[in-house]
């Protein structure tokens, strides 16, 4: 290489190591010490991978990995659900992400730009274990090789597809999110079927979502106003009910889920659930109110001083019996109502801390406007203390997601419990038990810490916008 | 003049409807509030009492008092017989042996790795984010499992018959026996009534505690040397010798051997696999959260502290010892103490590898038809009240540590 340019101080490696690694007689040391112990580990992990892991015990079950005891002629339905997801995850982050720098250009500030570039490099962990499992899936038989190559390209093309949603114009932004929350609500019941009984969650995005755009400003009257838009918001309820009753097939309810598909779903399903009771939580713990202060407290402290896998224990042996007579939950139900509440005092607490970080002083400036408690809780307050936990809640849903793995001790088959199956299997007796289970962490690893990273991203930026 | 008499017309005639009144509203509220919750509470608990009645399954707590009728694993000491609480006593204890050791694990390699994170050696403060990023983000259920059942197949470890056995040189007593199974080391054994013993001894540290207040008093008001840890571990040491020879010598050292049907390790302190595996998966996975929380208090003390360091010219060591160190443990005391009792409350994931700790035998327990929820409801209690004495003393410490912020 040779520049024009005068010579820059000259930094060359044997500069770079010398103040790097050999700064003083005791950093030297250190380096002579660790260097060779370093090299020598990474040789026998890299030997293990590689060379001596017999690792068939993956390779021939990486669907059981993936699905677990999923009817397997019912697979077109994963496939599916991870379609549709990607366009749902493709449509919000383009929402998302448009939104965001639509408010910054308006506040003024530079924006970044992102690219798939960087995101897959801040994803690096994902993509490796992707493509891990296509490394695996390669020397399957046919029907197998051409499933995860589809999957993994196709969701990739489908979430590109979706990203576009970013040019939409402005006033059609509702729209967007509208589409994110109802593929993803389809999305999840390609697997679970659209049974009577699953318009609810459907039912309940549009009838919000109707409620809070319906058109009817025009009217002088509160009284009507909202009248209007509990009709509306009924109506389009009603609809969804309807056109439900009708399609009416049943698919896989999720007692037949398991795999890593579970691990996700399970974490997934608990935090959207604990989010609410959370919020509801915290409030209750921060009110002038002693009775729900009491209470709240009591909840959460309990709930947080004891380990989860006696909840789960209470759950997977008693939960059934405090309900009435004859009812019948299954073990996955059980385990997601006992994530949720568990969850959920975690939510709380961070929530709390989130709205004790408020200044005071936005609570008296919403009094001085004339404004009642809850729309400064609502407008004022929540806005703020729920954007600056952002990161803390990311951290939440990773423990939630490490904690998932519990639910192997309880006998539910899910990513860690899968290995159970494996290894009751005539060839894999007391054979790759070392194997399966450095394949489970990996795929634990990947996901816990490319979202981690995330959090730290948001974080830096939350910490720039403010 | 008006506002006088408009006053409190003007109020009477504004009082709001009695369903706007916030002292009705709050009143109603939380009576609606309380009625909710013990309604429901209430309805959980009948439905549960009456199915436990319809199939005849004890409601009450006398169980306890039953015969355990099951073997503790690696508790060949233990009586069949023995009633179920002496049990539950096993495990607790077995909780806290695991905890305690993994803490001690934790706190160490969490404050190497953490200090190393901030080192100026490249490959020092690589490997400390390499070891924090991989051990933060894996399951601490699948690090016990690792260690509990595949650890072995990546290097050789001895099946019971054939342990390595460390010998003290010059003498038939082993120092460490080493299999697959358990390890042993040199332990002590009771010879004698060690009451005596305990009491002298705890009365030295109470000495001990008091000569460390008075050397620290006496360098605040001379500026002499306190010397206070050698005068500290020097009347700790001498009070036990004194109780020890007081006590009339009610200790032994006890050498780990193989037992003569080379199934068990008699004598010693003998650590079983599933202890093992708990202990240094909890400790290695707590010790990258703390190695975190570490790092960011160091971050967190502010630069002109080390810039006022430097100005009166103090060393490097001086600097942190005096300097950044005392202020990096004011932040890092709470998160710390609550990756304790993440530990503690994780030691529950012993059930996975056999460890008998106390959520592991209870779970045997039920499977052996001990009434589930009284049994648990025990469990939990055992954590709940540990939890919560060990946050309240945190509160309280924590008030005492902090600064005045102004």
């Amino acid at each position: 290489m040779t520049t024009t340019a005068p010579a820059p101080p000259q930094q060359s490696s044997l500069d770079w190591v010398k103040k790097n690694l050999f700064r003083n007689w005791w950093s030297g040391l250190i380096t002579v010490v660790l260097l060779p112990l370093t090299l020598y580990v990474a040789y026998r992990a890299l030997r293990f991978l590689f060379v001596t892991g017999q690792w068939d015990a993956v390779r021939v079950n990486l669907t059981l990995f993936m699905q677990g005891t999923f009817p397997r002629d019912e697979q077109w339905r994963l496939i599916t659900q991870i379609m549709i997801f990607a366009l749902a995850f493709g449509i919000g982050l383009g929402t998302n992400s448009a939104a965001s720098r639509d408010r910054a250009e308006d506040a003024g500030l530079v924006v970044e730009r992102g690219s798939v570039a960087g995101t897959l490099a801040r994803m690096w962990s994902l993509v490796a274990f992707i493509a891990l499992l296509l490394f695996f899936a390669t020397t399957d038989d046919v029907g197998n090789f051409i499933n995860p190559f589809l999957v993994v390209g196709g969701s990739m093309v489908i979430a590109g597809a979706g990203y576009q949603a970013r040019r939409l114009p402005r006033r059609f932004r509702n729209v967007g999110w509208l589409l994110t929350m109802t593929f993803l609500v389809i999305g999840f019941q390609t697997v679970s079927g659209f049974d009577a009984g699953g318009w609810v969650p459907l039912g309940i995005v549009y009838g919000i979502s109707v409620y809070s755009i319906a058109p009817v400003d025009r009217f002088d009257a509160t009284w009507l106003r909202i009248a209007l838009r509990l009709v509306g918001a009924g109506v389009v309820v009603l609809g969804i009910r309807a056109i439900y009753a009708v399609v009416d097939t049943p698919g896989i309810g999720w007692d037949e889920w398991s795999g890593l598909h579970l691990t996700l779903m399970v974490s997934a399903i608990a935090i959207v659930l604990a989010f609410p009771l959370g919020l509801l939580l915290a409030l209750a713990r921060r009110s002038t109110l002693p009775a729900l202060r009491m209470m709240a407290t009591a909840y959460i402290e309990v709930i947080r001083g004891v380990p989860l896998i006696t909840l789960l224990f209470m759950g997977q042996f008693i939960l059934g019996f405090m309900m009435p007579a004859g009812t019948l939950l299954s073990a996955i139900t059980r385990a997601i109502a006992v994530m949720t509440f568990f969850s959920a005092a975690y939510i709380a607490e961070i929530v709390r801390g989130g709205l004790q970080a408020l200044p005071k002083g936005q609570t008296e400036a919403g009094q001085a406007m004339g404004m009642a408690p809850p729309p400064i809780m609502r407008r004022i307050i929540l806005p703020q203390a729920l954007t600056a936990v952002i990161p803390a809640m990311v951290g939440q849903f990773i423990s939630l997601f490490k904690d998932s793995s519990l639910l192997s001790i309880i006998a539910v088959l899910e990513f860690l419990g899968v290995r159970k199956i494996i290894h009751a299997q005539e060839a894999f007796r007391g054979v790759g038990i070392a194997e399966t289970l450095v394949f489970v962490a990996i795929g634990y690893w990947a996901f816990a810490f490319a979202m981690s990273r995330e959090s730290q991203r948001l974080e830096r930026r939350l910490r720039v916008t403010r | 003049m008006t506002t006088e008499t408009q006053e409190p017309q003007g109020s009477e005639a504004a009082r709001p409807p009695f369903y706007r009144d916030v002292r009705v509203i709050r009143v109603v509220g939380q009576l609606v509030a309380v009625i909710v919750v013990f309604g429901i509470a209430y309805w959980l608990v009948n439905n549960l009492i009456s199915n436990m009645n319809r199939l005849g399954i004890s409601t009450s707590f006398d169980f306890l008092f039953g015969p355990t009728n099951t073997a503790i694993p690696y508790h060949e000491e233990f009586a069949i017989r023995s009633p179920v609480w002496q049990m539950s006593l096993v495990g607790i204890k077995n909780t806290f042996l695991a905890a305690i050791f993994g803490v001690i694990l934790a706190s160490v390699v969490g404050l190497i790795v953490g200090v190393s994170r901030l080192s100026d050696n490249w490959l020092v403060a690589r490997l400390a984010t390499f070891y924090v990023e991989f051990f933060r983000n894996i399951p601490p259920l699948v690090l016990i499992i690792f260690f509990g059942f595949a650890v072995f197949t990546f290097g050789p470890f001895p099946i019971f018959s054939e342990s390595w056995e460390l010998k003290l040189p010059g003498s038939d007593d082993t120092l460490l026996i080493i299999n697959n199974d358990r390890w042993g080391v040199p332990g002590f054994t009771a010879t004698g009534s060690l009451v005596l013993f305990w009491v002298i001894l705890a009365a030295g540290i109470v000495i001990a505690a008091y000569m460390w207040r008075r050397r620290t008093k006496h360098f605040e008001q001379t500026g002499q040397p306190h010397h206070r840890v050698l005068w500290f571990t020097g009347v700790v040491v001498a009070s036990l010798v004194v109780a020890y020879i007081a006590s009339g010598q009610p200790l032994d050292v006890s050498w780990p051997v193989i037992s003569e049907n080379r199934r068990r390790v008699d004598g010693g302190f003998i650590a079983n696999w599933g202890w093992i595996s708990v202990t240094f998966a909890l400790g290695l996975y707590t010790a990258s959260h703390l190695a975190e929380i570490i790092r960011g208090s160091i971050l967190a003390v502010h630069q002109g502290q080390s810039e006022a360091a430097n100005a009166v010219a103090l060393s490097a060591f001086q600097r942190y010892r005096f300097v950044v160190l005392p202020q990096a443990m004011r932040i890092a005391l709470p998160p710390t103490i609550n990756q304790y009792l993440n530990l503690v409350k994780n030691t529950s994931l012993g059930t996975a590898v056999g460890y008998a700790e106390i959520t592991a035998l209870t779970k045997t327990s039920v499977g052996n038809g001990r009434p589930a929820f009284q049994s648990f409801i025990i469990v939990m209690a055992v954590y709940l009240v540990f939890s919560l004495s060990i946050s309240l003393t945190l509160n309280v410490v924590n008030r005492r540590l902090q600064l005045e912020s102004r």
